[in-house]
């Protein structure tokens, strides 16, 4: 019974951890452009793209001649779009601060049985090495360390993705105990479905 | 005959063959771990654990395979693989987060190392 309630738990917890995906999806790249010196370049563009606005509008300016209007639009959208995204990144960083407390409070909260699952859900990783030497057998050339980070990441959320899947059809199914390879197969049969998984054997034909 | 095998199975290209007997898991003892974090009992089935690491190494050839023909041809960038992934909210999301904080880890290892060496003169 507490080995059910402790994979329920961690099955919640798997999910929350990982944040709603569509959550951390609008979160990336907003916070990666503020962190990332190349991608902050495109708030910036957007910036250029009113100044050639204010071009437009110098002529209207000296045909009305008010010196109020020297705080016009150019200088006013930059500030209000700026403002903008500094509010943007602001509740965003809120958001992020209140999901660490609550994953603070919740771990805090955890039995013995679901502390030492939460540790191996978040220590357990591939080791580079062998991920590297596998991509390097595959393509014959050098794989630069980025490349291995991402790709033991993306394994990890794969597995995970399977064995939460296969968990479900184990429950599905009414067994119990360890996962069993039928359960796995048909949890990747129904990831294939969903098209989650990459499908390179079987080649679909759309119209014939 | 049987050496000739063995060689095959000394040989660490061979991921993909189905041979009898002995075949080198290369990722058994994180993938239990990584198993019983995701939820399975806490020792998991052999065959199972077997099973997750050929559609994992599977998994990781597939997309190698994707990335060497997208972007720069014969080449793996990161951006190949984000390109990949895009569609896939859980995955893209994790690298992003991934290589954000392996960018800050750097930086900051490169501040200590910087303050080191400017106390230590």
């Amino acid at each position: 019974m507490e080995g059910l309630n402790s994979f329920n738990e961690t099955k919640q917890v798997g999910l929350t951890s990982l944040g709603s995906p569509s959550d951390r999806f609008n979160v990336s790249p907003s916070s990666s452009s503020t962190s990332h010196g190349v991608k902050e370049k495109s708030p910036r563009k957007s910036l250029s793209g009113s100044e050639s606005d204010a071009e437009k509008e110098t002529p209207e300016k000296q045909k009305s001649k008010s010196p109020s209007k020297v705080k016009s639009s150019p200088s006013s959208q930059d500030r209000k779009r700026k403002a903008e995204v500094d509010e943007e990144t602001r509740v965003k960083n809120e958001k992020q601060e209140e999901d660490r407390q609550k994953m603070q409070v919740l771990v805090s909260n955890f039995s013995e049985d679901q502390l030492n699952r939460y540790e191996m859900y978040r220590r357990a990783a591939f080791p580079k090495a062998a991920i590297k030497r596998l991509m390097q057998s595959i393509t014959g050339s050098a794989v630069s360390p980025n490349v291995v980070i991402a790709m033991a990441g993306i394994s990890k959320v794969f597995v995970g993705e399977v064995v939460e899947e296969a968990l479900d059809v184990l429950e599905n199914w009414g067994d119990s105990g360890p996962i069993q390879p039928k359960h796995i197969r048909e949890a990747v049969r129904k990831l294939r479905e969903r098209n989650t998984l990459p499908n390179m054997k079987k080649k679909k034909v759309l119209l014939s | 005959m049987a050496e000739s095998e063995k060689d095959q199975f000394d040989d660490e290209d061979n991921e993909e063959d189905v041979q009898p007997e002995k075949k080198k898991k290369i990722f058994s003892k994180e993938l239990r771990c990584m198993m019983y974090g995701f939820g399975d009992d806490q020792n998991p089935y052999t065959e199972s654990v077997d099973l997750i690491e050929d559609l994992v190494i599977e998994y990781i050839s597939e997309m190698t395979k994707k990335a060497i023909e997208v972007g720069r041809p014969g080449r793996i960038s990161v951006e190949d693989i984000i390109f990949l992934i895009r569609k896939d909210p859980k995955k893209y999301s994790r690298v992003k987060e991934l290589l954000t904080m392996s960018e800050e880890l750097r930086k900051a290892r490169k501040a200590f190392d910087e303050i080191k060496y400017a106390t230590t003169k």
